[in-house]
């Protein structure tokens, strides 16, 4: 099995079927392009630009019902230059169970808008994703590690990051 | 046995200086094994898979109180031996290495099963490879989780292997003497393990010692305040 580097995701201006009016309608504003086809589990998805990152989900949590933050990761493209990350919130409004997943690029050492304002479950998945990743969120609370020692030396989830030998006792 | 009061044991222990009263001494000694092999309260730091097996070593069915140890003491201060049972992570040593320090002279340490010997099926970033990078061990126990029979075999070899100790000194400290715990450094502990120090620093102190500066060494600033 060959390893995914780079991200094979296509972009279109053009929402997909199943995004509600009130969710276009709510991120017309902010120049996002949508995916093409459904990502994994059949979420419609779309990609914003990083700084609008939280403008966005604000948009949707209040314009367009979308009240639960149900996931908030990231994913590691190494080869995808300058923005090797993406960062993504995956949002579901509970009245109408629409889903949608929200995306933005990001590129190492650069830093996400938190959505911790608008979801007080954003904390830990950021510091989570901090921990793993090594992706700073700007305006967080309590960036710290969460799941690592404190005095941990490296980001686990990245794709460089050693399979194994990392062991800070005997290096 | 109510008959050997304390005076007269220090009486013999103070004897046991000449060498016409080594026989006395060993006397002592026997004693004092007799007693410790037949009282180890563990400590279960159960930390995984090997925390049930344990649990059922110490039920009914295999019944650990045959040997004296029923009473898992889940306070380092009233422990003799810590029993490690399970998946180590480098964010738990910390916490074992502090209740291994915490625990009184004389302490046994029992490592249980594949992930607390060498890591095991683990071998990965969080995972410590062997809980001896960090404490002596008496005893390792095989297996992924050791069947009760093996605990108990090994828990009987403890027994054995205390019941031998001619290791340690019988003295009476003086009251003045200065204690051997100092807070800022690691303590040599006089007793059953003469020789190297018995424990690494602490993570905690280790942390505390070095600050928070390489914590955030990918750019980012602490956050004020902690």
């Amino acid at each position: 099995m060959s390893k995914v580097t780079t991200s094979c995701m296509k972009y279109t201006d053009d929402a997909p079927e199943g995004v509600s009016e009130a969710a276009q309608s709510a991120l017309a504003p902010l120049d996002v392009r949508w995916s093409e086809h459904p990502e994994l589990g059949g979420w419609p998805g779309c990609l914003v630009e990083t700084v609008r990152f939280a403008e966005a989900c604000a948009a949707l949590r209040d314009s367009a019902g979308f009240d639960m933050l149900v996931d908030h990761t990231a994913v590691d493209y190494p080869d995808r230059k300058p923005e090797r990350f993406t960062v993504l919130a995956l949002l579901m409004n509970m009245t109408t169970q629409e889903r949608l997943m929200v995306r933005c690029r990001v590129a190492d050492g650069a830093s996400v808008p938190t959505l911790c304002d608008l979801w007080k479950s954003a904390d830990w998945a950021e510091r989570e994703t901090f921990d793993m990743f090594g992706i700073p969120f700007e305006g967080h609370p309590d960036l710290t590690r969460i799941y690592m020692p404190q005095d941990f030396d490296g980001w686990p989830l990245r794709r460089d990051f050693p399979m194994q030998g990392h062991n800070r006792f005997r290096d | 046995m109510s008959e050997v009061t304390q005076t007269q044991i220090t009486d013999m222990v103070e004897a046991s200086g000449s060498s016409e009263c080594s026989i006395l001494l060993s006397t002592v000694k026997s004693l004092a094994n007799w007693s410790r092999k037949h009282s180890v309260w563990p400590l279960p730091l159960g930390l995984s898979c090997c925390g049930i097996e344990f649990m059922a070593t110490a039920a009914n069915r295999y019944d650990m109180a045959r040997f004296g140890m029923e009473v898992a003491r889940f306070s380092p201060r009233q422990a003799d031996l810590l029993l490690v049972a399970g998946t180590l992570t480098y964010k738990m040593a910390q916490v074992m290495t502090r209740l291994y320090d915490q625990m009184a002279e004389p302490k046994w340490v029992i490592s249980m099963g594949a992930c607390a010997s060498s890591g095991g099926m683990y071998r990965s970033y969080p995972v410590v490879q062997g809980i001896d990078e960090f404490i002596p061990v008496d005893f390792y126990i095989s297996g992924c989780p050791p069947r009760p029979d093996s605990v108990l075999n090994v828990l009987m070899k403890l027994q054995d292997k205390i019941d031998r100790d001619r290791s340690y000194e019988l003295t009476l400290a003086s009251p003045d003497a200065p204690s051997p715990l100092r807070v800022d450094e690691i303590a040599v502990l006089p007793g059953k393990r003469h020789g190297p120090p018995v424990a690494l620093a602490t993570d905690g102190e280790r942390y505390v010692k070095q600050g928070p500066q390489k914590i955030m060494a990918r750019g980012v600033k602490p956050q004020e305040g902690r």
